[in-house]
């Protein structure tokens, strides 16, 4: 049995006291834990930004990459070694702004990795400028007369996309929120998490109070399967924030859907001079 | 006798000129000649001017003329263009429309090409009676251009391959009653080498340097590369993925290479420029990878389709701040080849970037390779994944002697890989300390005296001449036929051919360049960037320089005249 002490870290942390994130990371470690997934296992596959500093908060394998390139990263090292259980740690900024396309290609692709978005509707790491998830209002020092234009849905976005798992969690719902990373992983495809983090030192508007008076459990009788509910709750109509799976429909992913790696990732084969014999004088 | 003839066939695209040249080109080599085929067209798909051209020799041939023997116009546009370039005595075939508005200042001889090949079944078959009568004229025997169909045919119905033959039959036959001034009698002997390009070498060499993952995005002229990787990756465990962006595509292929699998893309310099910031994710994470920059003229767009080497101080510099790489630059298909693999093991083994400097010309032209392209029989591996003694105490970047760390593959082992593209300490955590990171760059330079060991003096032709042209990559050929021009009109001049560029082989240079009186650089680009590396690295100062940036490949023919005027 794993307990969330076999993924400490000793690497200092210095993450503002307080920060949403250190509850996004305890719920990481309790769902690696949960599933039983031993620090060798694992890749984190992160970018660039407070959020991407995650993996060198808990013991795992790890790439600290460039802003906004975790999901290639990602994709590469997946299609490479398709047995590693693959993370992705990113910030909205990281994520939906400079990572953008990535994120629409790798929901395409299906690439079986589980992105954890914490979104905390700032640029932390730069120091409080306005990210994709901003309110439309609100006010950063770059942003004096406040954000001029509408905030980015990354759940309606991914649900449109075809994305086969996409759930919102918070990080003030430890338990929830380790619960979704769990079903998160065990999807077999493109799964996002996306997961409101207050930023006590940046954003004055979205505090965990802010959230606490917003986040709803999604209802039981919601169904994971039905596109058009998910969307609708994504979407929104009031000032609940709906919290839980929004869709969770598999099909295969892209590493299923290539022949070639059905018996063995490419990183177990063998060179074979006699196959390329024939290519090269033919 | 000598042979040494040059045939363009021009058109518009989507004509099928280069069917012509291909079967041309494939009947000459099946005879035991030399030959190149050179593709010159526009960034378009249908209308416009493009042609090949054809050098046919029985000695080897490595780079263009300017000189042309027959021109084989399937417009009128063909005829106008390129009439200056025709050596007196040459012969143009071209089709019956267009000929009434025809100056006739040559030989010529109408055929309709189109109303020919309606007799043989289809007017498609337009480019097989062009090609016969061309061979007809060149003095083929018609059997070995049968033969030639038969083996480009076998895979279509046979229905198909019939007309074809009908269509070269009526070919040869449009020929009967014209000469062609330089036409030779063919002893057919076994062919030479094998016909490739630049491309498909590269593709060879990714495979022989076991590539098993690529990622891209469409770029001319890189795009020939992939789709090699592409026809041949059936049977070997190689996945090849368009990606969204070439950004995607580099930060791919890092994430395979750490993940475990040598991995390359190709791109040409637009693309290469998005790849920069990568380029350093892979240097300061020591990452192997190899990245091909297929070069054309630039800035920004440039001409798509066309040639130039005028990445060199780019590719050598690109990204921020300083690490060392490999660079590389082959002038013939077989160095592409052998670089390419090179290039795999090299980067694998020094956990650096290797980039590899083709272009338009090289890329996509067809030439006769002698050497055989063999893949190894072993490919070493670099990694570590069960001979740690600790592997607990696992640090990716454990300072070594020689700079290069054990590299450990993350989920392979009990070792726990962390890397990280911020400034990092031995065990790949984010450090600010200064005295790690100057231990950190210490560490990543401390390779290159070993790298520097690696890199393959540059060869010379005719050592010991007072003068010598220095060329780099794809300019190879065309210095190597100019040196021999030069020394026919008894100039004592040598060449120097440098390939293995970076880190930059600045003793061997030296030496060579100290003992000549003058040099002079051989480079399609503006500013002469080898030879202001040369002098940057060495204190050597060139002579001059011959330069083309027009986007058309350099002849030797143009080397020469430049060289004679700057002589005088
Ligand atoms: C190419 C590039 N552009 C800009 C930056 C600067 N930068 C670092 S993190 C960041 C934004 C971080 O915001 P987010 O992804 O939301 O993560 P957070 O820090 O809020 O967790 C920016 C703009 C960078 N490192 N690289
Ligand atoms: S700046 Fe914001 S996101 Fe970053 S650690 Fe501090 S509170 Fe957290």
């Amino acid at each position: 049995m794993l307990s969330t002490n076999d993924y400490h870290s000793d690497y200092p942390n210095h993450w503002c006291p307080g920060c949403g994130n250190f509850g996004i990371l305890d719920a990481m470690k309790s769902a690696l834990a949960g599933l039983g997934l031993s620090p060798e296992k694992i890749l984190i596959v992160s970018g660039i930004g407070q959020a991407a500093k995650t993996p060198h908060f808990l013991q795992c394998n790890c790439f600290h990459s460039l802003h906004g390139r975790a999901l290639p990263i990602a994709t590469g090292a997946k299609i490479a070694n398709h047995h590693m259980t693959v993370l992705v740690s990113t910030g909205d900024g990281d994520c939906y702004g400079e990572g953008g396309n990535h994120f629409m290609h790798a929901i395409r692709r299906n690439i079986d990795v589980t992105v954890l978005a914490h979104n905390n509707g700032v640029y932390g790491l730069t120091k409080g400028q306005a990210s994709p998830t901003s309110m439309e209002g609100m006010q950063t020092k770059m942003q004096p007369g406040g954000v001029i234009v509408g905030a980015f849905n990354p759940l309606a976005v991914a649900l449109s996309l075809g994305a086969g798992f996409v759930a919102r969690g918070f990080s003030g719902e430890g338990d929830q929120l380790s619960n979704l990373i769990q079903a998160g992983i065990r999807h077999r495809g493109f799964a996002l998490i996306d997961i409101l983090q207050p930023c006590v030192s940046f954003n004055r508007v979205n505090t965990h109070k802010w959230y606490k008076d917003r986040v709803v459990p999604i209802e039981e009788n919601h169904n994971e399967t039905d596109l058009i509910a998910a969307l609708r709750l994504a979407l929104g109509t009031d000032d609940r924030i709906p919290t839980g799976i929004y869709h969770r429909m598999e099909s295969p992913s892209y590493t299923d859907r290539i022949d070639k790696l059905k018996d063995k990732p490419l990183t177990d084969h063998r060179y074979r001079p006699e196959l390329l014999k024939a290519l090269l004088n033919d | 006798m000598t042979v040494d003839i040059s045939v363009l066939i021009g058109g518009e695209a989507g004509q099928g000129i280069q069917t012509i040249g291909l079967l041309m080109a494939r009947t000459c080599h099946r005879a035991g000649l030399y030959v190149m085929v050179i593709n010159d067209f526009e960034s378009r798909i249908r209308g416009g001017h493009s042609f090949i051209q054809l050098r046919i020799s029985d000695r080897p041939v490595h780079g263009p003329t300017r000189k042309l023997h027959m021109v084989v116009a399937l417009d009128e546009r063909t005829y106008g263009l390129h009439q200056p370039e025709l050596t007196e005595g040459g012969l143009v075939l071209i089709s019956k429309d267009h000929a009434d508005t025809m100056a006739q200042h040559h030989r010529y001889k109408m055929v309709d090409f189109g109303g020919v090949a309606k007799k043989a079944g289809s007017s498609i078959l337009a480019n097989t009676v062009a090609a016969g009568t061309s061979l007809a004229l060149l003095g083929a025997p018609f059997d070995l251009f049968e033969n030639i169909l038969k083996s480009t045919f076998n895979q279509v119905e046979e229905k198909r391959l019939a007309q074809n033959i009908q269509a070269a039959q009526y070919g040869y036959t449009a020929a009967e009653d014209e000469t062609f001034k330089w036409s030779w009698p063919w002893a057919v002997t076994s062919p030479k080498g094998r016909l490739v390009d630049g491309a498909q070498a590269v593709a060879f060499g990714a495979l022989a340097g076991d590539c098993r993952f690529s990622a891209f995005y469409p770029m001319s002229p890189a795009t020939g590369i992939i789709q090699h990787l592409v026809d041949m990756a059936q049977t070997v465990p190689l996945v090849i993925e368009q990606a969204e962006d070439e950004i995607a595509a580099v930060n791919m292929v890092i994430g395979a290479a750490f993940a475990g699998v040598r991995a390359m893309t190709a791109t040409s310099g637009g693309g290469f420029s998005l790849m920069s910031e990568g380029l350093g994710l892979a240097a300061i994470t020591e990452t192997p990878i190899v990245i091909v920059n297929a070069q054309r003229p630039g800035p920004a767009t440039g001409l798509p389709t066309r040639t130039a080497q005028a990445d060199l101080q780019f590719v050598i510099h690109a990204s921020q701040d300083e690490f060392p790489r490999f660079v590389f630059a082959p002038g013939t298909p077989f160095e592409a080849f052998s670089v390419t693999a090179r290039a795999f093991e090299l980067s694998e083994r020094f956990q650096v970037p290797a980039i590899i400097l083709m272009d338009q010309y090289l890329n996509d032209s067809l030439f006769v390779a002698e050497e055989s392209f063999e893949a190894p029989e072993t490919v070493t591996s670099y990694t570590a994944a069960d001979d740690l003694e600790n592997p607990v105490g696992y640090r990716r970047y454990a300072f070594t002697d020689s700079g290069i760390s054990p590299r450990a593959l993350p989920c392979k082992g009990p070792a726990l890989v962390k890397v990280c593209s911020d400034e990092h300490d031995e065990e790949g955590h984010i450090t600010e300390d200064a005295d790690t990171r100057d231990a950190m760059v210490a560490k990543r330079f401390a390779k290159v005296a070993a790298m520097r060991k690696e890199i393959r003096p540059p060869e010379v032709i005719h050592a010991g001449s007072d003068i010598l042209l220095v060329s780099w990559g794809s300019m190879r050929g065309a210095m190597e036929e100019a040196v021999n021009q030069l020394r026919a009109d008894d100039i004592n001049c040598g060449g120097v051919h440098v390939v293995d560029l970076w880190p930059f082989p600045d003793t061997a240079l030296s030496e060579i360049l100290e003992k000549v009186t003058q040099f002079f650089v051989v480079e399609q680009n503006q500013s002469a960037q080898l030879g202001q590396l040369i002098r940057q690295q060495t204190g050597c100062q060139y002579t001059d320089a011959v330069l083309k940036y027009n986007g058309r490949p350099m002849s030797a023919g143009e080397i020469t005249d430049a060289i004679k005027t700057k002589l005088r």
